[in-house]
């Protein structure tokens, strides 16, 4: 039944539906291959077999093949490939360069000396939380003394010479990530792209020695290895047949997503180093109904920041208001802005809250703090005074502002008068001269209170808004290598699946490894394997 | 008032469902052969995930919010993503095994959220400005999710250790009574053997003892669950490292900070991107790999409790009020 032409074999997946039909031969099953130039001549083949299942239906196809012949291979697709010997240059100072960068490269691409700089880096980082960053010096003499040493020998003058009072910006620190991002590169240079060129060859095994020591092997007698690969086409697998011998694969995207997941972890050191080199930051708190001017506000951060056409805007701050919950908590936090270019026209206006910025022409404005900038009372009807609220510091995390209203004499040298407290901007807690407590008013109420024989009542409570300001041009770049970092992580999952099979007389040997799904592996093959028909005798 | 009574209630019974679930699989290691039993602890983990997942969806509809923000929640959370690790069906086979180190887990992460020491964290808070991002949902049930498998393939590295260790002491000849135990463990192994592995048994026989080669058995089966479960982990936590990292751009304006928390997640991510590195590397398989994993499982707690208990560096998440 089978037509055992000398054949090569390429086929996908849907020709395995029970239907007789011919399929257009496509050169490029997949996007990442390139060797069609090696390619002299395509020619078609076309063979019928006949699968017996288990339900008795003979389901008759035809199966195209193609002369779709691979460039032949001579390395065993392994873990560890080396960089294939470039040709030899023959001129010596080049070739002095050459084999130099090579060394260097070979030493960079070294696993183990990667490793140990992911642990020296994640060691350093560890000490970075423990050393506390960023103090004063006195604090590191109080807390790492000569005559009492850490562990015996860390003194704070450790700490100054090796820079880790500011870990994450010390030469030491920032020199292992470029180390590491270097090894990296070496890595992806020397042995991952080798990696795809040779994962993209289809290898045959030919004899059935090599194929029973794969990881996973069986014998199957009396089966036919185009039934094999029918069945592997219908479980997803990529098969190549050539003569006797088969070779099949699948999820070769798990074996090429950790060259995506090297080149998206280099593209966000890129971004984080351009990031580093050319911001602008600044933060400002501006009281409701105020201006203020970008180019003001920022500061650059490294030597690539310059400025742009956008620092002229000015930014007025039309609103700024509180939500509570029930509880009286913050619950959010809303700044309303108007964006006026130079001509003063407004070309954007946004409310913006916390986890909600404002983007406009690379800057970006967040909410970031608040505080109480002043109440407007009316004092025995005359007013409104604006009295300026000023932080208390109290212990805790809570903030309080206050202000003071004097009563009688104000040339008097101890003047006396209301003390006037606010958490937020709902309720402001008055005091009378002596300093008991009074009442309670919400602004905006109209509701007076009388205190020391003085009418008060309170109009308003303003608000200012604190916000930070950014123009980061590193922050598409370290997005677009979080995307591609994800993407290709969650491809790395995917098992890249090899199976070789061998037909030895009437027996057909089938040996396979998988890289990553080597538990589940076995299972798979078992069960796969299980729908191979047994030839029976009178039909070869 | 219904609500704490409905927690309570789903609290107790997947504590207790858990507890026979570890009765069980200490029974079934001593009596490996009855198969009634090892189906009723299936289906009590299949009642100890519906509890949780109740007890989640109950402080979700009370709160008002998705129940990750504080310490207990996601404590709750934690034997949550535990519990699903044993339910999914892509880890249908060898179930036992993985079991018995779930079962653990659960009952010690339910045990500390509900004990004592986090009393007043149970009331279920308010949420801060910053924490008010559809980014909370996604990053910390990917941190989560990421941190319940890599614990669970961690501590496979761990019993791969002890096992290691096990047979060096063995050797030595100090402890002689551990060996029927390990037949035990050994025998229930041969059950999971298919028959590649018997064939392979056959020829690696010929030189090394049966008890040897069931143990090496048993190791692999150990190492290849804990490097899939790793794998998995490692995925979950660079996406909720990632997404963090794009919500803290927008709701503080920087996408890195060096915050402890932070720093503390990318040393977790560092070791098992070693531990994923050792795997290319044949000979460094088994033992040095586990010992990566292991110095990974205490790392994922000083991760994940260390920096909020200890209070190394002031670590306010958002406590927006605080600067």
């Amino acid at each position: 039944m089978m037509s055992l032409s000398p054949m090569k074999m390429k086929c996908y997946s849907n020709q395995c539906l029970p239907k007789t039909h011919f399929l257009k031969f496509n050169p490029f099953p997949y996007p990442y291959t390139n060797y069609a130039a090696n390619r002299l001549h395509t020619l078609s083949f076309t063979i019928n077999c006949n699968l017996k299942n288990k339900g008795g239906n003979d389901l008759s196809r035809k199966i195209l093949l193609s002369e779709a012949s691979p460039p032949p291979l001579t390395i065993d697709n392994d873990d560890t490939v080396n960089l294939p010997a470039s040709p030899k240059n023959k001129k010596a100072p080049f070739g002095v360069a050459k084999i130099l960068s090579k060394k260097v490269l070979q030493i960079l691409s070294n696993l183990p000396l990667a490793i140990a700089e992911m642990f020296a880096i994640a060691f350093l980082m560890a000490l970075g939380t423990f050393i506390d960053q960023g103090q004063t010096p006195e604090f590191y003499f109080q807390n790492y003394p000569e005559d009492h040493p850490v562990l015996g020998f860390f003194t704070w003058r450790w700490i100054f010479f090796l820079g880790f009072d500011h870990m994450f910006s010390s030469p030491i620190f920032l020199g292992m990530l470029a180390l590491l991002g270097a090894s990296l590169m070496a890595c992806t240079y020397t042995t991952q792209i080798p990696l795809i060129k040779v994962s993209r060859r289809w290898s045959f095994m030919h004899s059935a020695e090599v194929i029973r020591k794969q990881e996973f092997s069986e014998s199957l007698p009396r089966a036919s290895i185009q039934d094999v690969g029918t069945i592997l086409m219908g479980a997803g697998y990529e098969v190549f047949l050539k003569g006797p011998t088969l070779y099949a694969f699948r999820g070769l995207a798990g074996r090429l997503a950790p060259v995506g997941v090297h080149i998206a972890l280099l593209l966000i050191m890129v971004g984080g180093t351009l990031s580093a080199a050319g911001s602008f930051r600044g933060s400002v708190t501006v009281p409701q109904g105020l201006n203020f001017v970008v180019g003001d506000v920022l500061g650059p951060t490294g030597f690539l920041s310059s400025p742009t056409d956008a620092f002229n805007t000015e930014i007025h701050v039309n609103r700024f208001s509180m939500d509570y919950y029930d509880s009286g908590e913050v619950s959010q936090f809303h700044t309303d802005l108007s964006l006026l270019n130079m001509d003063g026209k407004e070309v954007m206006r946004k409310t913006i809250s916390v986890n909600d910025p404002l983007r406009y022409d690379g800057i970006t404005i967040y909410q970031t703090d608040w505080s109480i900038s002043a109440l407007q009372i009316l004092k025995d009807n005359e007013g409104p005074y604006n009295l300026a609220m000023a932080p208390l510091k109290i212990n805790g995390d809570k903030k309080l502002y206050g202000t003071f209203l004097p009563v009688g004499d104000i040339n008097s040298p101890d003047v006396k008068g209301i003390s006037m407290l606010a958490r937020d901007l709902q309720s402001i807690v008055l005091y009378d001269k002596e300093g008991k407590f009074s009442g309670v008013r919400r602004p905006n109420s109209k509701l007076p209170i009388n205190i020391d024989g003085s009418e008060i009542v309170i109009v308003d409570a303003i608000g200012s808004s604190g916000l930070d300001l950014k123009i980061d041009p590193g922050v598409p770049v370290v997005y677009a290598g979080f995307g591609a970092l994800m993407l290709t992580t969650c491809i790395s999952y995917l098992s890249h699946s090899q199976i070789w099979a061998l037909q030895d007389g009437t027996t057909v040997v089938i040996g396979g490894k998988t890289n990553r799904a080597k538990l589940e592996f076995p299972d798979e093959m078992n069960r796969l394997l299980d729908n191979i028909p047994e030839i029976v005798e009178s039909s070869l | 008032m219904i609500f704490s009574t409905l927690e309570h209630i789903l609290t107790h019974i997947s504590f207790s469902v858990i507890s026979i679930v570890i009765s069980i699989h200490l029974i079934t290691l001593l009596v490996n052969e009855i198969v009634g039993l090892y189906d009723l602890s299936k289906k009590a983990m299949i009642i100890t995930f519906f509890c949780v997942t109740g007890l989640l969806i109950t402080r979700w509809f009370f709160s008002g919010h998705l129940p990750f923000s504080d310490l207990y929640e996601s404590l709750i959370f934690l034997s949550w993503g535990f519990s699903i690790f044993h339910i999914v069906p892509g880890f249908k086979k060898d179930k036992n095994l993985l079991s018995t180190i779930i079962a653990p887990s659960v009952i010690f992460t339910q045990g500390f959220a509900t004990s004592g020491l986090l009393t007043k964290m149970h009331q279920s808070v308010i949420l801060v400005p910053a924490l008010q991002s559809h980014w909370l949902m996604m990053h910390v049930s990917m941190m989560i999710l990421g941190y319940a498998a890599l614990l669970c393939g961690s501590l496979l590295s761990v019993a791969i250790l002890v096992i290691t260790f096990q047979e060096i002491i063995q050797i030595l000849g100090k402890s002689k009574n551990l060996d029927s135990l390990n037949k035990s463990v050994d025998y229930v192994e041969i059950k999971y053997m298919n028959l590649n592995e018997r064939n392979n048994f056959l020829r690696k026989t010929s030189f090394s003892s049966s008890i040897n080669y069931y143990r090496s058995q048993f190791i692999q089966q150990l190492d290849r669950w804990s490097y899939r479960i790793i794998s998995l982990g490692f995925l979950f936590l660079t996406i909720g490292i990632l997404s963090g990292a794009v919500w803290a751009n927008e709701a503080w304006g920087s996408y890195w900070n060096w915050d402890p928390k932070e720093t503390w997640a990318f040393i977790t991510w560092t070791i098992f991107a070693i531990y994923l590195h050792t795997r290319k590397n044949k000979k460094w398989e088994g033992v040095n790999s586990s010992i990566v994993a292991s110095i990974g499982f205490l790392i994922i707690w000083i991760c994940y409790l260390g920096i909020n208990l200890l209070g190394i560096g002031l670590h306010s998440y958002g406590s927006f009020t605080s600067n």
